[in-house]
């Protein structure tokens, strides 16, 4: 299991070079959910999946609330999450903190660290308000009179958050309501002014709102109503993008089944990854930061625990680096860097102290410093883009890539009229088809990289969804890590064997769009996942059950092009390059161990695979892109079993 | 085989330049010829060594070499044993695969006071190979002569040796110090009659042999740093590429036998040894025989790695008998934590739930049963690919080598792919039970001159759903006002005629014909990855080089980086020149300009936040007007008030001509507020530092991040009490002060935590008492931000000692004394009270 322990242990020096990824890990993100409970949002009405089932908004916002919980506890162990209802009359029990929270508000699960039991009991809850409709009434009673000012509700939201979240973490409240205008009449404008006073004491408080707005077509929402006198422009504070006077960003959801996508949109928070100059020209500069939109989402890592008995211990690991001769640990800053030189140049002094040691005159100096190792791996560049130039779209091909694209959108913070000179760059970029070559260098201590600039226009979908406009940063591969093409020749097709090809592809093509990554959640990570959920909730995991949505369609593919490939493989056997030998000049070959396909069949059908000679039968194997490791047996299993699939 | 003079004029010195320490300057150092040309002999050498970079660079036991040096002392060769003659040349290192013990051989050469032939040398150096090698024909024969051609040669039959050589196929390189050599380009002035001549003769020599090239050292060491890669042959991997489901229905499906390379891996610089220089004593205090070194050497040790694991627990609890290591204080002081060390073999694997935990002893739990191979999911048009969602390295598929019917069938789904213009969606397994990945299957296509097609298909590395990130960004061209409307014209978007002039200087900065010409006189496109190294690569490989040829760092500092490495970090002259007008056009209309940093400050998120623009920003004319406004709120706008909803309306009765921007203006400062100095979109007055009086470590413009960023720093708390609390005195006595007031409430509130905490208990009592004197007593005073401390009742009263107590601290307040404070004046705070009891 020796892999394993290389996994979390990354080289110092590579650590810099590596993607950041602890850089989400390192942060908690906390989110208060914070659900309307009044009769609107308990309202029963039809489930849109199910017949004779009946649901309500507060059931769906739950749900949302418990598979988001579900799948943060995956990315962010130490995410904490909170659930705090509002317009019911339930109380908490009135002791210590909760105290604090106004009437009509009701902390279901205050913030924690996510834990298993916080999940089962949402689930349990959910359960129950599936068998049983009215359960949710029950449970959280409505007020039936008036509603809680929306200034009280964050100013509850406020006390929970403060007691529940570290300081460090983001805080984030998801604001789920039905209702577009909860004070009408006398007293609005006294009530809006509060609910912004306690609102503004939130955000300063470090606390995003998140509004989610559902719009049904009996009930529209019309932020206009009251939030956006409420809201501030931008509910981001620690972000770059308020607008005076513009429009505060909310979202309303047209379908009630649409908020758990746009929970999921908002589940991580957005944070940037660098924040650098990016030189157009000499003196031309704007202020650019860079999102990873695309990255690697890998399973946790693993801890190590100690069994204490009664309960297990995460133990937390320190490295540490020491001369093994001496056991005598280095001080981090006095770390030098050199060669390990083997039985060192110094030939002349005495090796006393064995292998890696070197002994060398006082004053002069054979090792080099952390910072000049700094510069060699930067060249002496601080972090920033560099614009080389642009050329044509069609240049960026195919196989220049080696990891993926980082995302860069304007920072007015840093360069005021960053906005509008990237905005006119982007557009003239699009409308001439080029991309951008330049020079990055993201962080303090990475490499310089040739990237390909993308521009990317935006576009909004019906959805409301919107790609935003911005740039693609595509790290182009350095020559060094280019490879060369190993195959020089081969047999090529004929036009009438294309042609074939081209029916069934034609059949096989997906009518509309390309590659999607929705249709394909990782399996490998789902089914650890699930087994990793199991195994919390001290349930079994049934492998049954998990679904690969990666195995191709089989059922369809057959269906519409089965009889266009088996014409195929036939015509493939009729075509005349396909029997050439190819005669491999040069090469000495050993001896003769090619064997005929019917001939081993044959010796397979009547028993005899065993009078084959290993290095024959690894040979077919080979051929055959099969395994070749094992005993004989192994072997002429492997060959019945292969020629058995392939009659 | 390296020939050396060791001349005494190669003991000249010379003044070599070397990149400066700082930037821009050159430092001169001095060496001697000799010593100087030798780099080039031992980069070269170590370049071929096997046994000291053999982790390294390349290690390959079939290269070897012998060091025959000429103008020695001593006369020690083969000829001269048996025939004698060829004096004062040594064999001075036998060939053999080059080490440590070689390069050090080297460094110690010094200057003889005699001179020798070289043509001698080259003698004794083609017999002495000869007879190593025999008649070996694999061996390629090279020769490398070093010399600065200052001493005579004795020039007959050398056409002999020409002939010799050239039949044994020997490559003869001479490097001459301060030779001519036009392309580099180098001409020394002065040269010598002798050193003229030889030259001469040189080229001469050099030119009748099949393999023969005369060189300048100082280009030949330069060129030595050369970036050049080394080619890695990738491994082809057998897989199998399967359309349609092979299990069930065999007959309507596709296998097709494959194999993959990769087409690009990434390469990164190779890592270095840490090492740290052994203290003396700590080999005696461990009983340990000191070593014997002299005391002016110092020892280096190299340091490996060691990963230790702890796990904290309070002290309350009973000590673990389990846990057998040692115990630590730790210098927290808050919570008296145990660090206690734990063995390895007492940990078990598992993975977090939140804060439930899922053991897991193997360290994950059962794989996804997947079978080896590429399936084809489904076809696509790649017009449709999106570019930026290849995630990976690139891989080039191919049909087995071996068999024609697999390649014939693979070749045909390509070809139909690339006809159709259609890429394929895939899932790839690398072997039974590892994870699945998908991508795109890109056909590709080798027309060559023979007119044979070669074929690939690359593959890509795709995301999948977990790894998109859908971060919601704020459009940047559609603009919409709080009134619903759009907005066509903001400081953020460009205007017409800012979309004009970068169109311009897009079309100036083309790269597409900015680059070398090609045989037919086109210019070819500027930039290609094949030809772009990786300069940490290349810049590392030297420094290590480097370092493990010099003795001293000091007096042998790195040469730069071979010009080779940073060519395409600077846009092209050409372009350059081209783009000349273009960018000054887009310096003057889109005015950007760079905000000024603040002190750095630390916040709890690590968020920096950037001030406002210089004043000096020409205006747009729609923004002008509203810039006048920004002036008169300078003084608040810059010291983040929050303006009271009370201050705005009286305002807006006030004057109602001014409502519409000041509205405006006051949301933009509500803004600027909450987002933290949000830049302005219109240039508002600089506000030149931070408002920190002489002295002081608090400012006056933003006093609580100031001391939050004193108190996280630690060693400065008492300072940052007293500061915060004068300047919270200075703020609340200035006019205009209630604009401050929510934030001077808060500073206080966090002013009484740190008090408390930090045991300021009594600066606290102190800061109160007398800002309550200056707010009630004193002239001007500030009445109602008294009343308004008061309504935070308890939050802010004088600390008593039964709060005191509780932390530990003292307190001469009592009880009652401190709740006095806390009765309010009047109802109407009420709204700012958000947490009024």
């Amino acid at each position: 299991m020796a892999s394993y322990e290389d996994w979390n242990r990354i080289d110092e020096d590579e650590e810099e070079e590596l993607e950041d990824a602890s850089y989400y890990e390192g942060k908690k993100d906390v989110i208060l959910f914070c659900i309307d409970c009044s009769p609107s949002m308990l309202e029963l009405r039809e489930h849109p999946k199910y017949e004779n089932l009946q649901t309500c908004h507060l059931y769906t916002a739950l749900e949302a609330a418990m598979n988001i919980e579900k799948r943060k506890v995956m990315v962010g162990p130490n995410d904490a999450v909170g659930i705090m209802l509002f317009n019911t009359t339930k109380r908490n029990e009135s002791d210590g903190q909760s105290a604090e929270i106004k009437r009509g508000n009701f902390v279901y699960q205050p913030i924690e660290t996510i834990n298993a039991p916080n999940v089962q009991d949402v689930m349990r809850l959910l359960e129950a308000a599936k068998e049983d409709p009215n359960y949710l009434r029950e449970t959280f009673p409505p007020m039936t009179e008036g509603r809680v000012p929306m200034g009280d509700v964050f100013t509850s939201c406020n006390w929970v958050i403060r007691d529940g979240a570290p300081k460090t973490a983001t805080k984030r409240v998801f604001l789920v309501t039905d209702e577009d205008d909860p004070h009408p009449g006398a007293a609005k404008e006294r009530l809006i002014t509060t609910a912004r006073t306690t609102l503004i004491d939130l955000v300063q408080a470090g606390v995003t709102v998140e509004p989610f707005f559902i719009s049904t077509e009996e009930k529209p929402f019309s932020p206009s109503k009251f939030y956006s006198a409420v809201l501030l422009p931008t509910n981001v504070v620690d972000d770059d993008d308020a607008e005076g006077s513009i429009l505060p960003e909310s979202i309303s959801i047209a379908r009630v089944d649409e908020l758990l996508a746009q929970m999921r949109i908002r589940e991580l928070p957005k944070r940037a990854q660098f924040s650098v100059p990016f030189q157009l020209a000499t003196d031309f500069t704007i202020g650019v930061k860079g999102y990873g939109l695309i990255t690697e989402q890998k399973k946790g890592a693993y801890k190590y625990f100690v069994d204490l008995g009664d309960r297990m211990e995460v133990a937390n690991s320190r490295t540490t680096y020491v001369d093994e001769d001496t056991q005598a640990e280095a001080d981090k800053a006095r770390i030098l860097y050199g060669m390990e030189l083997g039985a060192t140049a110094e030939s002349a002094e005495d090796e006393v102290g064995g292998m890696g040691l070197r002994i060398a005159p006082t004053d002069s100096r054979v090792f080099y410093t952390a910072e000049e190792l700094r510069s060699f791996r930067t060249l002496g560049l601080d972090p920033m883009i560099k614009l080389l130039g642009f050329k044509k779209r069609s240049d960026l091909s195919f196989e220049d890539n080696i990891k993926h694209a980082l995302f860069i959108y304007p920072d007015e913070m840093t360069y005021s009229g960053s906005k509008r000179t990237f905005t006119a760059l982007l557009h003239t970029m699009i409308k001439k088809k080029k991309i951008g070559l330049v020079l990055a260098v993201t962080r303090r201590n990475a490499t310089p990289q040739f990237c390909a600039l993308l521009p990317q226009a935006e576009k909004v979908d019906e959805g409301g969804w919107h790609e935003p406009a911005g740039f693609h940063l595509i790290p182009l591969p350095f020559a060094d890590d280019i490879r060369a093409a190993p195959v020089e020749e081969s047999a090529r097709a004929s036009d009438e064997l294309k042609d074939e090809t081209r029916k069934f592809i034609d059949k096989l093509t997906i009518k509309t769009g390309a590659y999607n990554p929705d249709a394909f959640p990782n399996p490998a990570l789902g089914y650890h996942n699930a087994q990793l959920e199991a195994s919390a909730f001290r349930e079994e995991f049934d492998p049954a059950a998990f679904e690969d949505r990666t195995i191709p369609k089989y059922d369809g593919m057959h269906k519409r092009a089965g009889t266009l490939i088996r014409a195929w493989k036939e015509a493939l056997l009729q075509d005349e390059s396909a029997t050439m030998t190819i005669i491999t000049a040069g090469s000495k070959r050993k001896a003769d161990v090619s064997v005929d396909e019917a001939e081993i069949r044959s010796k397979y059908e009547v028993g005899t695979l065993e009078k084959l000679r290993v290095d024959q039968l690894k040979e077919f194997l080979k051929s055959r892109s099969q395994p070749v490791s094992g005993k004989k047996t192994e072997l002429v299993d492997r060959v019945s079993e292969w020629l058995d699939k392939h009659p | 085989m390296f020939l050396v003079d060791v001349a005494p004029t190669m003991g000249k010195m010379r003044r070599v330049e070397m990149p400066g320490t700082k930037p821009g300057e050159v430092d001169v150092v001095e060496m001697t010829n000799l010593d100087w040309s030798l780099q080039f002999v031992m980069m070269k050498i170590q370049e071929m060594s096997e046994l000291i970079v053999k982790q390294i660079y390349h290690g390959r036991k079939t290269e070897q070499c012998g060091v025959i040096l000429f103008g020695s002392e001593e006369t020690d060769n083969i000829i001269n044993d048996e025939n004698g003659g060829y004096e004062n040349v040594k064999e001075y290192i036998p060939i053999g695969t080059p080490n440590a013990g070689t390069l050090a051989k080297l460094r110690e050469l010094e200057s003889s006071t005699t001179h020798g032939d070289p043509i001698d040398a080259l003698i004794v150096g083609i017999e002495t190979q000869n007879r190593h090698l025999g008649n070996k024909k694999t061996w390629t024969r090279k020769i490398v002569l070093l010399t600065d051609g200052e001493n005579p040669i004795e020039l007959e039959d050398w056409e002999a040796t020409v002939k010799k050589m050239n039949a044994l196929d020997i490559g003869l390189t001479i490097i001459g110090v301060d030779f001519d050599d036009e392309e580099f380009p180098f001409h020394e002035e002065d040269k010598s009659h002798v050193k003229r001549t030889n030259e001469e003769f040189f080229h001469k020599l050099a030119g009748s042999l099949n393999r023969g090239i005369v060189g300048n050292c100082d280009f030949a060491l330069r060129e030595v740093c050369r970036p050049d890669v080394k080619e890695t042959r990738s491994a082809m991997l057998g897989t199998i590429l399967r359309l349609g489901d092979v299990d069930a229905r065999p007959e309507e499906a596709v296998e097709i036998l494959c194999k993959t390379s990769k087409a690009t891996a990434i390469q990164r610089p190779k890592s270095w040894k840490k090492f740290a220089r052994r203290e003396r004593h700590t080999d005696e205090e461990e009983g340990r025989e000191p070593m014997q070194v002299d005391e002016d050497k110092t020892v280096f040790a190299q340091l490996r790695m060691r990963t230790e694991y702890y796990i904290e627990r309070d002290k309350g609890e009973g000590e673990g008998p389990e846990a057998g290591g040692i115990e630590t204080d730790t210098e927290d002081g808050e919570k008296k934590t145990h660090t206690v060390k734990v063995e390895k073999e007492q940990l078990v694997r598992g993975f977090k739930y939140g804060s439930s935990y899922a053991p897991c002893p193997d360290g994950q739990f059962p794989r996804l049963a997947t079978r080896k191979g590429i399936d084809i999911c489904g076809f696509f048009a790649s017009k449709s690919f999106r570019r930026e969602y290849a995630m990976s390295e690139v891989t080039y598929v191919w049909a087995d080598t071996a068999q024609p019917l697999q390649q014939v069938a693979l070749s045909a789904l390509v070809q139909a792919m690339y006809e159709k213009g259609a890429m394929a969606i895939a899932r790839w397994v690398t072997k039974d039970g590892s994870e699945p990945k998908m991508g795109v299957l890109q056909p590709v296509m080798f027309d060559q001159v023979d007119c044979l097609m070669f074929v690939r298909v690359c593959l890509v590395v795709m995301p999948f759903a977990e790894d998109v990130r859908n971060f919601p960004f704020p459009s940047l061209s559609n603009l919409v006002s709080k009134k619903g409307e759009r907005i066509t014209t903001h400081p953020y978007l460009p205007t017409q005629e800012q979309m004009e002039v970068m169109e311009r200087f897009v079309d100036a900065m083309d790269l597409m014909d900015a680059g070398e010409k090609d045989e037919e006189g086109k210019r070819m496109p500027w930039f290609d990855t094949r030809l772009s190294y990786n300069p940490a690569i290349h810049r590392v490989k030297q420094a290590q080089f480097h370092a493990a040829v010099v003795t001293d760092l000091n007096t042998h500092p790195l040469p730069p980086p071979h010009p080779e490495l940073t060519k395409y970090f600077d846009p092209p002259k050409r372009v350059l020149k081209r783009a000349r007008g273009a960018i000054e056009q887009c310096k003057d209309r889109f005015r950007v300009r760079e905000v000024p940093k603040k002190v750095a400050r630390t916040r709890k998120d690590g968020h920096v936040r950037a001030q406002d623009e210089d004043d000096d920003t020409l205006l747009l004319d729609k923004v002008a007007r509203r810039t006048k406004s920004s002036t008169q709120l300078v003084g608040t706008s810059q010291s983040q008030t929050l303006p009271t909803q009370s201050s705005q309306r009286a305002k807006k009765e006030k004057d109602e001509s001014e409502t519409e921007s000041e509205t405006e203006e006051e949301e933009l400062l509500l803004d600027k507020k909450l987002i933290d100095g949000e830049a302005l979109p219109t240039p508002a007055p600089e506000e030149p530092d931070r408002g920190q009086a002489p002295g002081r470590i608090i400012g006056s413009t933003y006093p609580l991040e100031d001391f939050k960023a004193n108190m996280a720093r630690g060693d400065v708390v008492t300072k940052a009490v007293g500061d915060l609390g004068a300047v919270i005195k200075e703020i609340v006595l200035r006019p205009f002060a209630s604009r401050r007031s929510e934030e001077m409430v808060q500073c206080m509130r966090e002013l009484r935590q740190a008090s408390l905490e930090e045991d300021e208990i009594d600066a606290w009592n102190a800061f109160l008492r007398d800002l309550r004197t200056a707010c009630l007593d004193d002239k001007p005073g500030n009445v109602e931000f008294w009343s308004s401390v008061q309504v935070e009742g308890r939050a802010l009263s004088l600390i008593s000692n039964s709060e005191a107590s509780e932390l530990g601290g003292k307190s001469d307040i009592s009880e009652s004394e401190a709740a006095e404070v806390c009765t309010p004046l009047s109802p109407r705070y009420y709204y700012y009270s958000r947490s009024a009891v």
